[in-house]
């Protein structure tokens, strides 16, 4: 079946207002009425995702303003060094807002955090979340299941058993595979390399990757594992202390230093980078996450190790942790 | 599928013999250097080989005429963007932190892109650019443009329907 041009128009009128900013309740609505209504404008809308997907690429800050200025209007040669400078200088400006955009993918999901925030929500069965900074989330519960997509950061889980007759299952999708609760409490996070973290806290959850390949897992309460494409990583032992997140604590009982910094990120504006060598290092001890400059303050205090913040392009910062100089 | 003795490629095959270094000196004609048309002829060849259909030029060199003026207005697009490129990243302090594989795959992109909004008109693909690039929003594109809203919105729904069909489905 092809698109007619009138229903690929309307993709992109809706993709445009999508990406202008926070829609109102009633405009989002009808949108997702209108993705619904016909299996055509859900191929439509897919495909527009798509250029939104290789646009997005570009926008990476790194590269915004070389693609931007390589892109621009070409006049004759000398006024476009001229404005080529221009617009890098214009480029300044922006690039902070750039920055503070949350990336395109998640203004369209039903529930979004911003970073540092951290937000409590019932489900209409009673099911409840507890969602991370910078954590971002489509709900769709449906007749036969109920199903929550997690396209960014983390959520904690606690199901209630289904009213509804008959009772519907319940399970999270990440782009790593499924996540399928067996009546529990469960905390879902997606990591930076595509892989989703689960950790197990009350019942069972079963673990399916994404390629029918990859063989199913049911992880029982007090074990950890990640999911990926292609299978299931060998499950590990999880404390409680991992959802102290829920309290705005940070509690690490012998935590790698890299992982500490991957928990402090959803808090942090500044990008935090391990370096290599000191990645392994085991940290311990309490700390607030809505204080991250403090908490990094204390790193850098711990012996061997140094933490610098580093101005980069446009301001923006980041902080290093690596081995400190002999 | 084409195989190499598809009616399509033992036709191409005759228009190469036959016509190959008649094309190669309008080149040299058109652009003056004798390397640069030996490959642009080249690439117009393999841009005929990646047709599906057989091309049935009554007149052969007309219509090699045609595709080779493709090719090279295609060059020529190519290397004001890579100039551009190459400017943009001398200026730009944050292009030192690129591996040279990230920026050959930038380049890419920035080609794909570029061909894209090949033609459009210079407003259409600055607010393009503005919206995609920028994070901006639709009222201020308009403000820096000096156009109104609407206009701002007929721009963005043309670059954005070329997008669309571009993209494979």
């Amino acid at each position: 079946m092809t698109v007619p041009p009138e229903v690929a128009r309307r993709a992109v009128e809706w993709w445009l207002l999508l990406q202008d900013g926070d829609l109102p309740e009633p405009q989002r609505r009808a949108w997702q009425a209108w993705r619904a209504a016909d299996a055509l404008h859900e191929q439509a809308w897919q495909r527009i995702t798509a250029v939104n997907a290789r646009l997005a690429d570009l926008a990476a800050p790194q590269q915004a303003a070389i693609a931007r200025a390589a892109l621009a209007p070409r006049g004759p040669a000398r006024r476009r060094v001229a404005q080529t400078l221009a617009v890098l200088a214009f480029g300044a400006g922006v690039a902070w807002q750039l920055e503070q955009r949350t990336p395109w993918r998640t203004w369209v999901a039903d529930v979004r955090t911003a970073r540092g925030e951290r937000r409590r929500l019932v489900l209409e069965d009673g099911t409840q979340l507890v969602l991370n900074g910078a954590s971002a989330l489509d709900i769709a519960y449906g007749p036969q299941f109920r199903r929550l997509r997690l396209l960014e950061g983390e959520v904690l889980i606690t199901t209630a058993p289904d009213r509804h007759q008959p009772a519907r299952g319940f399970a999270v999708q990440t782009a790593a595979g499924e996540a399928q609760a067996l009546g529990t409490r469960f905390a879902v996070r997606a990591l930076a390399g595509g892989g989703t973290w689960v950790g197990v806290f009350e019942g069972a959850v079963r673990l399916t990757p994404r390629d029918a390949a990859g063989e199913a897992l049911v992880l029982p309460a007090g074990r950890q594992a990640t999911l990926r494409t292609q299978g299931v990583s060998a499950p590990a032992a999880v404390h409680e202390d991992s959802t102290a997140w829920i309290e705005g604590m940070l509690v690490a009982r012998g935590m790698p230093l890299a992982d500490m910094l991957a928990a402090l990120q959803p808090y942090s504006a500044a990008r935090l980078v391990c370096a290599p060598e000191v990645a392994h290092l085991r940290v311990s001890g309490t700390y607030p996450l809505d204080d991250v400059p403090h908490v990094l303050a204390a790193l850098g205090a711990l012996p061997g190790l140094r933490v610098r913040t580093l101005a980069r392009w446009w301001g923006r910062q980041e902080v290093v942790a690596e081995a400190a100089p002999r | 599928m084409s195989s190499a003795h598809s009616p399509l490629h033992r036709e191409i095959a005759t228009l190469y013999t036959d016509h190959h270094g008649w094309l190669q000196g309008w080149l040299r004609k058109k652009l003056g250097d004798v390397h640069q048309a030996a490959d642009l002829a080249h690439d117009t060849f393999v841009r005929l080989l990646a047709r599906e259909e057989p091309v049935q030029a009554r007149e052969p060199r007309a219509f090699l005429t045609t595709v080779a003026q493709r090719v090279v207005a295609n060059h020529y697009r190519r290397q004001q963007l890579e100039r551009a490129y190459l400017e943009a990243l001398a200026q730009a302090p944050q292009a030192a932190a690129l591996s040279p594989e990230e920026r050959a795959l930038l380049l890419e992109a920035l080609d794909e892109i570029d061909r894209l909004l090949d033609g459009l008109p210079a407003p259409v693909r600055r607010a393009f650019l503005m919206a995609q690039l920028d994070g901006m929003k639709q009222a201020d594109i308009a403000r820096a443009l000096g156009v109104s809203l609407t206009t701002v919105k007929r721009y963005l729904v043309q670059a954005g329907m070329r997008c669309y069909f571009a993209v494979a489905p």
